[in-house]
């Protein structure tokens, strides 16, 4: 059913609206530790406080687990994406949060999960020769390198070892339980940041429920992070503010305590609205993970509190990616 | 670019030295101007035709045909392409080469693969002394690339060799990795005496014989399993002795305490 450039999906309005999002710098890693457990902690660390390049740095995220199989030392482990508006500010977020929280955890090692050779055939694109399979693409192309272990290995205080194997350089610093190896370069190739939904549903319950389904959707895709904590952000925020000092305020337009006061979106039986934001590496990885998380919520249905789909956009002036939701839903093609 | 065989017509009476004839300079000329490449006989430069047929080849490769035991220097400071001696080869086979393939069938004479940077030097037979090691003056050996050797090597294998990978299937002689600064030798068969004397850095991986640890090494009480699985998988894929190494464990000995002290001796049970 369509009226008004609403369509109805299992009684849950899908408007006719756009994600906007923007170009970014990111780069993925790879944990292993001697238990997955280990290498748990210290992708939790190093991707923690990382939701917002607004006040963050950079914005981070797990995006799987690795089994023994797929790892470069046959240890399970993590990858996990990380995301800044510059190659400079990624470059010194990843030698700060692997030098803290990857470095300092028990057992850990950590690889580029990205080729950072040059790329000088039609194999952009591509992983790494030897690279976990099912890492699916690095972005475009394959990118510039960027220190990982190249300045950490000054901790060693000179018994630092470097080794290349496969052309690939290794730092081993001895460290209390060891070494810890890293590879000398991660690659730091364009991404996307900021794809979104917006989930307007009935009350508190459906609301995280949907959230909570439509996230799950969306992890079982490679190459995408949802930065926010269990994926979910409920500040969603409007550009600019009363304030001169802020960049950035509550988007009151999607406020349910505002309704009523300002020029609401939402209507009276609309009181919870969650956000889900999308950072990958790809325009076709974001928008993979946006049609993940409109199908999701569909099945979820009004029924079950999910009133309406909507998504955040600067009128087209903050990004060149627009995410068309009518674009996305299930049954058509991109 | 266009290949070309070279056969040997005979053995010459002096040794020849083959630096310049690569596949890169040749691929771009004609038969004849290739037959008129000079190349050194003792203390003349005499064309190549004197020594070899040349024959135009489908493929970009450059084939040298025929006993090369008394031909030095092919493949010196080759940049790129596909050599292959179909047989023998004399000494400074692949020295200073910097990139592309070298192949020989057959053995290499000595000081194979000194002082080369980059590429792949394979050779199906034995290769002589000092293989992997410096030109005779110079302070560092091999700096990077890789060098195979299917058969045994003689003494002196990696001496001062700072980078790169040497794995060789049979024996060594004395005093492997002598001198080592850095990079890796895996060695399948038996190690010959003093092996490691005054390495600095480095690793030597013994996945034959154990040879007994020098008295200036010690014994090194920290496992080291993600640079191992690292070394063991990139050392698996040339097969034979080294194709089980993920799956075995290692004992490591740190030394040459005499020297850097930094380098180490892994020892595959």
């Amino acid at each position: 059913m369509s009226s008004n450039g609403v369509v109805n999906r299992n009684g849950v309005a899908v408007d006719d609206t756009f994600a906007e999002a923007f170009p970014m710098k990111a780069t993925r890693l790879l944990i292993t530790a001697h238990t997955v457990e280990w290498a748990r902690h210290a992708a939790a660390a190093a991707t923690g406080f990382a939701t917002s390049v607004i006040g963050c740095g950079c914005e981070a995220g797990i995006e799987g687990e690795l089994p023994e199989e797929r790892t470069p030392d046959g240890r399970p482990g993590l990858a996990v994406l990380l995301f800044a508006m510059s190659g400079k500010e990624l470059a010194k977020q990843i030698e700060r949060r692997v030098g803290q929280c990857v470095l300092t955890c028990p057992t850990t090692a950590v690889f580029s999960g990205i080729d950072v050779r040059p790329s000088s055939t039609d194999d952009g694109g591509r992983p790494p020769e030897g690279a976990p399979p099912g890492l699916g693409r690095p972005g475009a192309g394959q990118g510039e390198a960027v220190a990982l272990g190249k300045n950490l290995r000054f901790f060693g205080d000179g018994w630092q070892i470097s080794k290349v194997i496969g052309g690939v350089r290794y730092w081993r610093v001895p460290v209390m339980d060891g070494e810890f190896v890293a590879q000398e370069t991660t690659a730091v190739v364009k991404g996307v940041g900021g794809g979104n939904l917006l989930l307007l549903a009935r009350d508190t319950d459906s609301a995280l429920a949907v959230a909570s389904a439509a996230v799950a959707a969306m992890k079982r895709l490679p190459n995408v992070i949802m930065p926010f904590p269990g994926g979910v952000v409920r500040s969603g925020s409007k550009v600019g503010s009363k304030y001169a000092s802020l960049s950035a305020s509550t988007n009151d337009a999607f406020c349910p305590g505002l309704h009523g006061l300002v020029d609401s979106e939402l209507t009276a039986d609309t009181r919870c609205v969650l956000e889900i934001v999308i950072d990958g590496l790809s325009e076709a990885d974001v928008s993979a993970a946006m049609r993940a998380g409109l199908q999701a919520g569909i099945e979820f249905g009004a029924a079950r509190g999910l009133l309406r789909i909507s998504a955040g956009n600067y009128g087209g002036k903050l990004g060149p990616f627009h995410f068309h939701l009518h674009k996305l839903l299930p049954g058509t093609s991109t | 670019m266009s290949g070309w065989t070279l056969r040997l017509r005979q053995l010459p009476a002096l040794r020849l030295d083959l630096r310049g004839v690569l596949p890169s300079t040749l691929g771009t000329l004609a038969a004849p101007e290739v037959e008129r490449i000079g190349i050194g006989h003792g203390n003349r430069l005499l064309p190549l035709a004197e020594w070899f047929n040349v024959s135009a080849r489908s493929d970009d490769s450059l084939v040298f045909e025929g006993d090369l035991t008394r031909c030095d220097r092919v493949g010196w400071q080759m940049d790129g392409g596909r050599l292959i001696v179909d047989g023998a080869a004399g000494d400074y086979t692949g020295a200073c080469m910097t990139g592309g393939e070298i192949t020989v069938w057959g053995d290499a004479g000595a000081l194979a693969a000194c002082e080369m940077a980059g590429g792949t030097l394979t050779i199906e037979g034995h290769v002589g002394e000092f293989a992997a090691s410096t030109l005779p003056g110079s302070i560092d050996g091999m700096r990077g690339g890789s060098l195979v050797v299917r058969g045994h090597a003689g003494a002196r294998l990696g001496d001062r060799m700072r980078r790169g990978t040497v794995v060789v299937f049979g024996d060594v002689g004395d005093f492997v990795a002598s001198r080592l600064v850095a990079g890796t030798i895996a060695i399948g068969g038996r190690p010959g005496a003093h092996g490691g004397y005054a390495m600095r850095r480095g690793s030597v991986v013994f996945a034959g014989s154990a040879p007994a640890p020098q008295p200036t090494f010690v014994p090194a009480i920290a496992d080291a399993p993600v640079f191992w699985q690292l070394l063991a998988r990139d050392l698996a894929r040339h097969g034979g002795p080294f194709s089980s190494l993920p799956a075995r464990r290692i004992d490591r000995h740190l030394g040459d305490l005499a020297a850097d002290g930094k380098g180490e001796w892994i020892v595959v049970r």
